[in-house]
């Protein structure tokens, strides 16, 4: 647990310096009212109402997350194997070999089905 | 460093009818991502039926062999003589199913395209097809498998995901009705990731009580570990909780209806056979050898659920006017009949019969099933599939042959002797009233009864009244489908008239009981 | 060899004063690093393209930065009407927290007498450290995505998606490319890490021993090269800027943050992200606060506090690096960007990981050498097959993809309103297309575009 104390130490000096930051900006600063500085900025043009919430948008991103994930587990597999290596031994290859394959099966499938095309 | 770690031992041998079947998925997933577009059915259709023909194959042999008393794979999956019987009993009917799925009528050409939308209109032009159907029953026949197999509650729940998420795909890929199709995927796959939830739930608690996720030791550690009760019943609750909802048991049956009438009917008739066989064989897993020591705490639990299940599942059923939606409760109120055999435990030879007899109910039930929804997939209108009760009054006047495998099937739902339901039924009673179950025994009964109400209404619907004018018409079946139908009305048949070599060969696969 | 420097059980004994202390050090460190980094930055770029840069503030214009950081808290804060208050003000913190929280595991130096204590010059280490930076680094993505969100404006909510999707892809490969080097080290800990390129092994090659270089970027350039491309995706940084591509997106997730403290923050995000993916690619690949070669002859330089010097020095060049390549870069396109992400970074860094645990398992005391080789050569030859066929369809469908285009562009030009769309010929004099002979003027001389 000791280990973790000083990540605390180094969190409670950073959020303290940011929150501080973000919280003395609307004093520090003049104030002048204009209803147009208030909107969203929009190069110019009436901004576009936005949905509460957000509203839809490309299921693409969505994808790519999902492939996040897929792949992130991957490297949370791959990292304890790479440390415990040398224990391991040939099971260890044949076996991440094995698994590598069978991620990768997917993967040509998601290229083939154009889910790693922007366009 | 501290020493190799030893490499495990994995009795591929053992494992093989699995191995098969998730090989060929992948191999599948190999074809959609290589093959063009028109081989594509081509290649998985055959690959599919000789993979689970294969396995099938691996499976009786395995079991000729000898059933082995050991768990495989260290202790993760045990194949028993349980467990051989389950896997060939849902191969055997995950393969009818795949004959049901050929005809890719069912199926949606663009499952994301919106319905009604150009694109969806497209793809209908383009004569477009989810091929990806077959990789994904085979991963879910593969879950299936590994299910009731996993002596270990960590391998069981990877086996309920990989069972359950392509049947959450399966089920929103209905090519009529597809907003009823998507939301029945979208129901599942909710509730189904809540039951999943649960069960993970329960198994973390247990391992904090038993300190393994192990069943055998987890059932040592229900005489040895005291003072931590709260963890015990808590986890066991709630992997009840997870198993009861995949087989369908009040008061988490609120799915089933939804799921089986939106999913593709070939679909629906696997999750009605293959899924209910797994969930059975794991649930019977999990409650007799890890939590085995604990029956006097489950029992009365059971024994609720159990009535409650066949009561709401016969009352309901008689109120529905959608055929898909009645043979849901009915599957509802067979999950809870075969409940019953669950609680008839005691003394060795008392869990054989029980086990043998819900053996034997699965198998009878499951081809029965698989029949009767072939048959749903027959009587179509302009509109697909006509799913309306009233569309199907007077059937038994235009296509008598049809109507008449239907009400057969009924009979059998409704455990008319000369059926394979009665000796299902008979053989599951039987162990409970020798098991000191005997109210749950009259409550069984009188449900049955209830639920023949039903059953025969929609035979008096079929053969006495008038058709109407409109009425839906009876597609030629495909080879697929009449083989399905034809069978199925066999297996219903010979199983009702000649039921002995079955029930043997439930109860030596019983013998042994499961393996710890 | 010299001194490999503290491992993990030299962690956890400081006191808490000692622990403070160094988190201020860090902090502090970092902050007076941005504020000189975006000097540095400035200066190096206009002297790459033959400009002063900051001069007036100060001498050299040193304190350019300090001056904006002054002008950017005294200008007015502006928050749109229309934003979600609370996410709003929220993602800036949780944009700059993390960054900080990074640091806490890069090895400054071995272990110096400090207060009459013996500590390391390392805030701590953890047998995960690794992991940790990689953690710190997904959630400021949740900084990104909510900023963009919390803004509810078009172009902030597509920049953060954008910047977000673009984040993440490029997190896998970093994380992949990290694998050789675990494989070789046999643990995450940054310090044990940086220990074991302390001395390199020797090469027995018919009766001699060659030493081989100890730091990871030799034995493993691959890697390296791999976590180079990924260090300027995962800080959005040139060529992979696109998050704030100005001529798409305006600012991208921080168009609303448009002045005051609040953009300072993501501000100092970005370049202690910077400096992040430069302590990493030290530590892990640069033998960390380890002296180069010829200074390490010398015995004392890996002792004391002197590695504090070795560490800054590379960290200056690595941040000189980023300059260099935003000097000389285009942006990328962000089809590219992804496409370079997840179809070559990718499968190029599992294959190599596999060969690089191949060659490990070679290396291995008591192993079936024959056996290995027989199984790579069979997976190696299957990867091959399984390749060929899909580059052909990939070329396939590339070729298809080229004619269809090709078609469309000979229909525009036979027909321009083709589609509908009111479009000027193509043969107009100012596309520089081809003029009909009879319309050119005899005496007329072309005057080519960017001539005066």
């Amino acid at each position: 647990m000791e280990l973790y104390v000083p990540i605390l130490v180094l969190a409670v000096l950073a959020a303290g310096f940011a929150v501080f930051s973000v919280g003395i900006a609307p004093f520090t600063g003049p104030k002048r009212w204009n209803r147009a500085k208030l909107d969203a900025y929009e190069c110019g043009i009436e901004p576009t109402p936005q949905p509460v919430g957000g509203g839809r948008f490309p299921l693409k991103y969505m994808i790519t997350a999902m492939l996040f994930i897929v792949f992130d587990i991957e490297i949370i597999f791959l990292y304890p194997w790479a440390v415990a290596f040398d224990r391991l031994g040939v099971f260890g290859l044949v076996e991440m070999v094995l698994f590598i394959v069978t991620v990768l099966v997917a993967y040509a499938y998601v290229w083939r089905r154009r889910g790693l095309d922007w366009d | 460093m501290n020493g190799t770690i030893e490499a495990p031992t994995i009795e591929y041998a053992l494992l093989a009818p699995m191995l098969v079947v998730f090989g060929a998925a992948i191999v599948g997933v190999l074809v959609e991502a290589f093959a063009p577009r028109y081989l594509r059915s081509a290649i998985h259709l055959p690959l599919t039926l000789l993979s689970l023909a294969g396995a099938f194959a691996l499976a009786v042999w395995q079991a000729l062999k000898g059933v082995p008393t050991k768990p495989a794979a260290m202790g993760a999956v045990a194949v028993d003589g349980p467990a051989l019987f389950i896997w060939g009993t849902i191969l055997v009917l995950a393969f009818v199913s795949v004959l049901l799925i050929k005809d890719e009528e069912h199926f949606v050409g663009s499952a994301a395209a919106l319905p009604g939308s150009a694109e969806e209109e497209q793809s209908l032009v383009e004569r477009a097809a989810h091929t990806e159907v077959y990789p994904l029953l085979l991963f879910a026949v593969g879950g299936m498998l590994l299910f009731p197999a996993a002596n270990d509650l960590l391998v069981a729940f990877v086996a309920l995901e990989v069972m359950s998420l392509p049947l959450y795909l399966l089920c929103g890929l209905a090519r009529r009705r597809r907003l009823l199709s998507q939301e029945a995927a979208v129901k599942y796959f909710l509730l189904g990731a809540f039951s999943s939830a649960f069960f993970l739930y329960g198994t973390a608690l247990l391992y904090g009580y038993a300190g393994s996720v192990d069943l055998a030791k987890i059932n040592l550690a229900l005489g040895s570990v005291g003072g931590q009760d709260t963890l015990l019943y808590i986890g066991a609750a709630m992997l009840g909780v997870g198993l009861l909802f995949k087989i369908g048991a009040a008061p988490f049956q609120a799915w089933k209806p939804d799921v089986y009438q939106g999913s593709p009917t070939p679909i629906t008739a696997l999750m009605a056979s293959g899924t209910l066989v797994a969930a059975f064989g794991a649930l019977l897993r999990v409650f007799w050898v890890g939590l085995g020591g604990l029956d006097w705490d489950w029992r009365p639990v059971f024994y609720g659920v159990a009535i409650l299940t066949m009561v709401v599942g016969a009352i309901l059923a008689i109120t529905q006017t959608d055929i898909k939606r009645m043979l849901a409760y009915s599957s509802i109120a067979h999950g809870g009949f075969l409940l019953v055999g669950v609680i008839a435990t005691g003394s060795a030879a008392q869990n054989t019969a029980a086990l043998s007899g819900l053996l034997f109910y699965l198998v009878a039930y499951g081809f029965t099933t698989v029949g009767a929804f072939a048959v749903v997939t027959m009587v179509r209108d302009a509109g697909g599939e006509a799913w309306h009760l009233s569309r199907w009054a007077g059937l038994g006047k235009r296509s008598p042959l049809l109507a008449g495998t239907f009400a057969f099937f009924l009979l059998a739902f409704a455990g008319i002797p000369l059926t394979s339901g009665f000796f299902g039924k008979y053989a599951v009673f039987q162990a409970a009233v020798s098991g000191g179950a005997l109210p749950l025994v009259i409550v069984g009964v009188v449900a049955s009864a209830v639920a023949a109400f039903f059953y025969v209404r929609v035979i008096v619907l079929m053969f006495f009244s008038d058709p109407a004018a409109d009425g839906p018409s009876v597609v030629l079946p495909s080879r697929g489908t009449a083989a399905v139908v034809g069978i199925a009305a066999l297996a219903t048949v010979v199983l009702g008239v000649f039921p002995q070599p079955l029930l043997d060969l439930a109860h030596s696969a019983a013998q042994s009981l499961f393996v710890r | 060899m010299n001194n490999p420097g503290p491992t993990l059980s030299d962690f956890g004994h400081d006191p808490l004063w000692i622990t403070i202390i160094k988190a201020v050090a860090i902090f502090v460190f970092l902050m007076l690093g941005v504020l000189f980094g975006v000097w540095t930055e400035r200066k190096l770029i206009s002297r790459m393209q033959h400009r002063y840069g900051p001069n007036r503030a100060g001498k050299f214009g040193l304190l350019q930065s300090v001056a904006d950081g002054l002008k950017m808290g005294l200008k007015e804060d502006i928050m749109p009407r229309t934003v979600d208050k609370v996410i709003y003000l929220l993602a800036p913190v949780i944009i700059a927290v993390p960054a900080f929280l990074a640091f806490s595991v890069v090895p400054f130096g071995p272990m110096v007498w400090m207060f009459g204590h013996r500590t390391p010059l390392q805030l701590t280490d953890l047998p995960v450290a690794v992991l940790l930076v990689l953690a710190t680094a997904s959630i400021g993505v949740y900084g990104i995505v909510l900023a963009g969100w919390g803004s509810r404006s078009p172009y902030a909510v597509l920049g953060g998606l954008r910047s977000a999707a673009q984040v993440v892809s490029y997190e896998i490969a970093m994380g992949l490319s990290f694998v050789a080097v675990f494989l070789n080290a046999g643990t995450l800990s940054t310090s044990e890490i940086v220990a074991k390129q302390a001395g390199g092994g020797t090469w027995d090659i018919l009766g001699l021993h060659i030493p081989t270089p100890s730091w990871y970027v030799f034995s493993l350039i691959p890697s390296f090269l791999i976590y180079a491309v990924c260090m300027l995706g995962e800080t959005n940084r040139v060529p992979f800027d696109l998050p704030e591509g100005e001529g798409e997106l305006v600012g991208g997730f921080h168009t609303e943050y448009s002045s005051s403290l609040k953009f300072a923050m993501f501000m100092l995000a970005e370049y202690v992200n910077v400096f992040t993916v430069s302590a990493m690619a030290i530590t892990l690949f640069f033998g960390g606060w380890r002296a180069p070669w010829p200074i390490s002859l010398w015995d004392g330089a890996n002792t004391g506090w002197w590695p504090l010097l070795w560490f800054f020095a590379k960290l200056v060049i690595a941040f000189g690096f980023f300059v260099w390549v935003r000097a000389s870069l285009p942006r990328v396109r962000y089809d590219q960007l992804m496409a370079f992400g997840w179809k070559v970074l990718i499968p190029l860094n599992l294959v190599w990981i596999l060969l690089a645990a191949t060659f490990k398992a070679l290396r291995l005391p008591e192993t079936d050498r024959m056996g290995i080789m027989a199984f790579g050569a069979v997976v190696i030859i299957v990867a091959f097959v399984v390749w060929l066929r899909f580059d052909t369809v990939n070329q396939r469908r590339r070729e298809a993809r080229a004619a269809q285009v090709e078609e469309e562009f000979e229909q525009l030009r036979e027909e321009p309103a083709a589609g509908g769309f009111p479009v000027p010929a193509l043969d107009l004099p100012h596309y520089h297309g081809a003029v009909p002979a009879a319309r050119v003027p005899t005496d007329a001389k072309e005057v080519t575009s960017g001539s005066n």
